[in-house]
């Protein structure tokens, strides 16, 4: 598949650099576009990859923003896209929408860039193309607090709304241990992009040499376009030379199709992926359609194998609606397994932040309806007596 | 964040004066020399070290009802003759480039004439002309001072509060060695709060900073400061072993074994300490409406874990749902800073104690 991809806010912009350093370490090319939008100008200056002409500052005019971000403040996000909406779609100007198959927009829902610039950039997309907008969403960890959890309850409507699919993303379930806050999100970062771009490059290279179980975009475009929150699983394992998978085959030269063990393998690689930490841990069997791309050297893929694993998935998520393919990736050093859940309706995180964020909503409320009086009782004497200086 | 500094009396001159030397010493750049100093008594301006003399603004002058050592705690005297005096008051407001600027701070010590009478004039004056939130920064008295003084400052806290976007308080009360006086220790006083002040406003300041993880943004602290009302800072740091030169790494592995577990943990007793320590102003945390904490320090002795528990524990310890983290990487720094803003804290027991004591002086008066 090929994407114009936009990155919104600090989670979002770094998250597109490191799907830009993915593909790039990987040779592949999945991100035809890429573009950075902020409202904090410091943050803009962090890409590695994202080329400097394609960063955007908006709401630099903005009373409340000045280009030093908007605190927090979903509500100024979103008034300053709306104000900068012109500079954001010139910014477009120069896509070439017919060389994509869809745009995607990450972003960190916890924030007030990413969470109210968000839906209403992505709001314009839909207006300006025919293409499908996907959302890539980070809901903020548990530990974040009650505002973030506010701001991602809110905005997740938005997104989910107004995209084709959210892809979701949990950093309370990917929650890394011992480490200082410079590395930060790094290493979830990378684990999400790899996984991001490893299904939807399937396919990028539209009728090459391509076996004819490859992977076509238009079989993920048709998973994705279910709607509602989806979840990705992975797992991948190392193609050496002497042992594994194609170790053995180059051995015995026989065709790969009849290796009993490697299909159980692969089909063993499958349901890891689907057993693994997913992007945000879900109930499999609520996912309305599924898919399955199987990436690494050609010469390691096994036809029943995949075969037999989606078999599987379509038990495990109870839907007949599973397709699968292969990437094929010559000089790939890992075979891995990518597993797109569309639509699954049982997240027991999603339900958790939004009663996180009732609680939060509930608290501001109180405060703001006491907070004038509280004032004013402090600095005041009940009877009067002592008058302002001016 | 970038703030203009605006010092009113001797309190407020001699805290923008400490402000700016802190300023002038650090790698930091925040006022950028955007100061002013404005007295009724023209004597102030010769103990100013830092504040260039075309920031020196002489209040009332002209006016006979004020002497020649201005308004001398008279807060109606001092605030009649601002009101009078407004248009030449304002026109200093030139001097400062309030485009570049985020914020101002207007310092004033609470129970002086000029402080306490000429400073929520400014204040208000700031407010018609610039669009920037105009901070108070503000010194409570002593209650061994003059009842006038206390009148003074219960009645210029309502003026200042309510012109003021925000009003930061530090109470000289809870601070200074009753065993000594009082203005032998302005200057010790004035540096500590100069300190917390720019361990919280002017993190993300640095010149040669590398961009933060978790920077904080001048928007964030604006958030914070949004609520108005009165507000404290609570302030800790601790010394730490941060090898710089590879000679010295290599020999720290040795001894370093158990350093991943006990980092998270440093962090999160140092937020505790900062949040329980002495506070500007002391009150019930609990009554908070926002909170902010500043992490300040070597990038790889902040834990992430410990950060994320000690913000956690100060929402939970406030009753808020607004804490902002933030941190400020030091890579050569020898110590760890945690810097915690209470904004809008409500049930503070030294001001109804300065209300109680302004309201016996005037019931004694009459
Ligand atoms: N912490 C601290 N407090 C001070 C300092 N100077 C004065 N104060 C306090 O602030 C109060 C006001 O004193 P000043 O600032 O000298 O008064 P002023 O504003 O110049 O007003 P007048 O002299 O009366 O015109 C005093 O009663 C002290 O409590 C200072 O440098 N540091
Ligand atoms: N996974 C991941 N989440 C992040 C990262 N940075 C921030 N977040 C999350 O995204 C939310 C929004 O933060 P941020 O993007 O900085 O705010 P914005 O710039 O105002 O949109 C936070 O509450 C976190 O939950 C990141 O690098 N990776
Ligand atoms: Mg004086």
């Amino acid at each position: 598949m090929k994407l114009a991809t936009i990155g919104i806010g600090n989670a979002g912009t770094k998250i597109l650099d490191r799907m830009l350093e993915f593909e790039y370490n990987t040779d592949r090319n999945l991100c035809r576009h890429a573009l950075a939008i902020n409202t904090a100008r410091t943050d803009l200056a962090k890409p590695d990859f994202v080329p400097e002409d394609r960063r955007v500052l908006i709401g630099d005019t903005h009373q409340k923003a000045k280009g030093h971000g908007v605190g927090g403040d979903v509500e100024i996000g979103a008034d300053v896209a709306k104000t900068d909406i012109e500079e954001i779609r010139r910014a477009f100007d120069d896509v070439e929408i017919h060389d994509v198959d869809a745009i995607l927009v990450s972003a960190g829902l916890g924030g007030g860039t990413g969470s109210g610039a968000g839906p209403v950039v992505i709001d314009e997309l839909q207006k300006m193309y025919d293409e499908p907008v996907y959302g890539l969403g980070v809901l903020p960890g548990k530990y974040e607090g009650g505002r973030p959890a506010l701001n991602a309850a809110r905005s997740l409507q938005s997104f989910v709304t107004n995209v084709d699919n959210f892809i979701a993303f949990d950093n309370d379930a990917w929650r890394m241990r011992d480490q200082t806050i410079e590395e930060g999100y790094e290493d979830m970062n990378r684990e999400l992009a790899t996984r991001i771009v490893t299904l939807l490059a399937a396919g990028e290279q539209d009728n090459t040499e391509v076996a004819e179980n490859a992977m076509d975009s238009s079989d993920i475009m048709r998973t994705l376009d279910t709607g509602g929150v989806s979840s990705i699983g992975y797992a991948s394992s190392k193609v050496d030379e002497e042992a594994g998978l194609i170790g053995k085959f180059r051995g015995d030269g026989q065709d790969f199709d009849d290796g009993a063990t490697d299909a159980a393998k692969i089909k063993g690689l499958v349901r890891r992926a689907v057993n693994s930490r997913l992007t945000i841990p879900c109930e499999v069997s609520s996912a309305d359609r599924a898919l399955i791309v199987l990436s690494g050297p050609p010469e390691t893929f096994a036809r029943k194998g995949l075969e037999s694993a989606r078999q599987w998935l379509e038990q495990e998520a109870d839907t007949v609606e599973v397709l699968a393919g292969d990437d094929p990736r010559d000089n790939a050093a890992e075979l891995s397994a990518v597993v797109l859940l569309s639509n699954v309706t049982e997240t027991p995180r999603i339900k958790e932040l939004q009663s996180q964020a009732v609680d939060a909503q509930e608290k501001i409320k109180a405060q703001d309806a006491v907070r004038e009086q509280e004032i004013e009782d402090l600095i005041t004497d009940e009877d009067n007596e002592l008058d302002p200086v001016i | 964040m970038k703030f203009a500094l605006v010092g009113v009396g001797g309190a407020g001159c001699r805290l923008v004066d400490r402000i700016m030397q802190v300023e002038q010493n650090s790698d930091r750049s925040f006022s950028g020399g955007n100061v002013l100093a404005y007295d009724t008594d023209k004597s102030i301006f010769e103990t100013l070290d830092a504040v260039p003399l075309d920031r020196h603004v002489l209040v009332g002058d002209t006016h006979e009802a004020l002497g020649s050592t201005g308004a001398d705690g008279d807060i109606d005297q001092a605030a009649a003759v601002a009101q009078e005096d407004r248009d030449e008051l304002h026109r200093e407001f030139d001097k400062l480039d309030l485009h570049e600027m985020d914020a101002v701070f207007v310092a004033a010590g609470f129970g002086g004439g000029t402080g306490g009478g000429v400073g929520p004039v400014i204040v208000e004056a700031l407010t018609a002309v610039s669009e920037l939130p105009i901070y108070v920064l503000g010194v409570l008295p002593t209650t061994a001072e003059d009842a006038t003084i206390t009148v003074n400052a219960a009645r210029s806290l309502q003026s200042f509060v309510t012109h003021g976007d925000n009003t930061l308080l530090f109470d000289n009360e809870s601070w200074y060695d009753e065993e000594r006086s009082l203005a032998e220790q302005y200057e010790e006083l004035n540096e500590l709060l100069a300190h917390r002040l720019l361990a919280v406003f002017a993190a993300g300041e640095r010149q040669s900073a590398d961009i933060a993880e978790n920077r904080l943004d001048t928007s964030d602290v604006m958030r914070i400061m949004e609520t108005g009302g009165v507000s404290t800072l609570g302030y800790a740091e601790i010394a730490v072993h941060n090898p710089t030169t590879l000679f010295q790494r290599l020999r720290a592995l040795f001894y370093n074994g158990e350093e991943e577990t006990t980092d998270a943990i440093r962090i999160t007793q140092l937020v505790k300490a900062a949040a329980n320590s002495e506070l500007t102003l002391p009150c019930d945390r609990t009554s908070t409406e926002r909170a902010l904490v500043v992490l300040s320090g070597p990038p790889h002795l902040c834990s992430r874990k410990g950060f994320e528990k000690a913000r956690q524990w100060l929402e939970q310890e406030t009753e808020t749902v607004v804490v902002l983290a933030g941190d400020e990487p030091r890579p050569t720094a020898d110590d760890l800073r945690v810097a915690v803003l209470f904004s809008n804290v409500t049930t503070v027991p030294r001001i109804e104690e300065l209300k109680e004591s302004a309201l016996t002086a005037i019931r004694d008066q009459s």
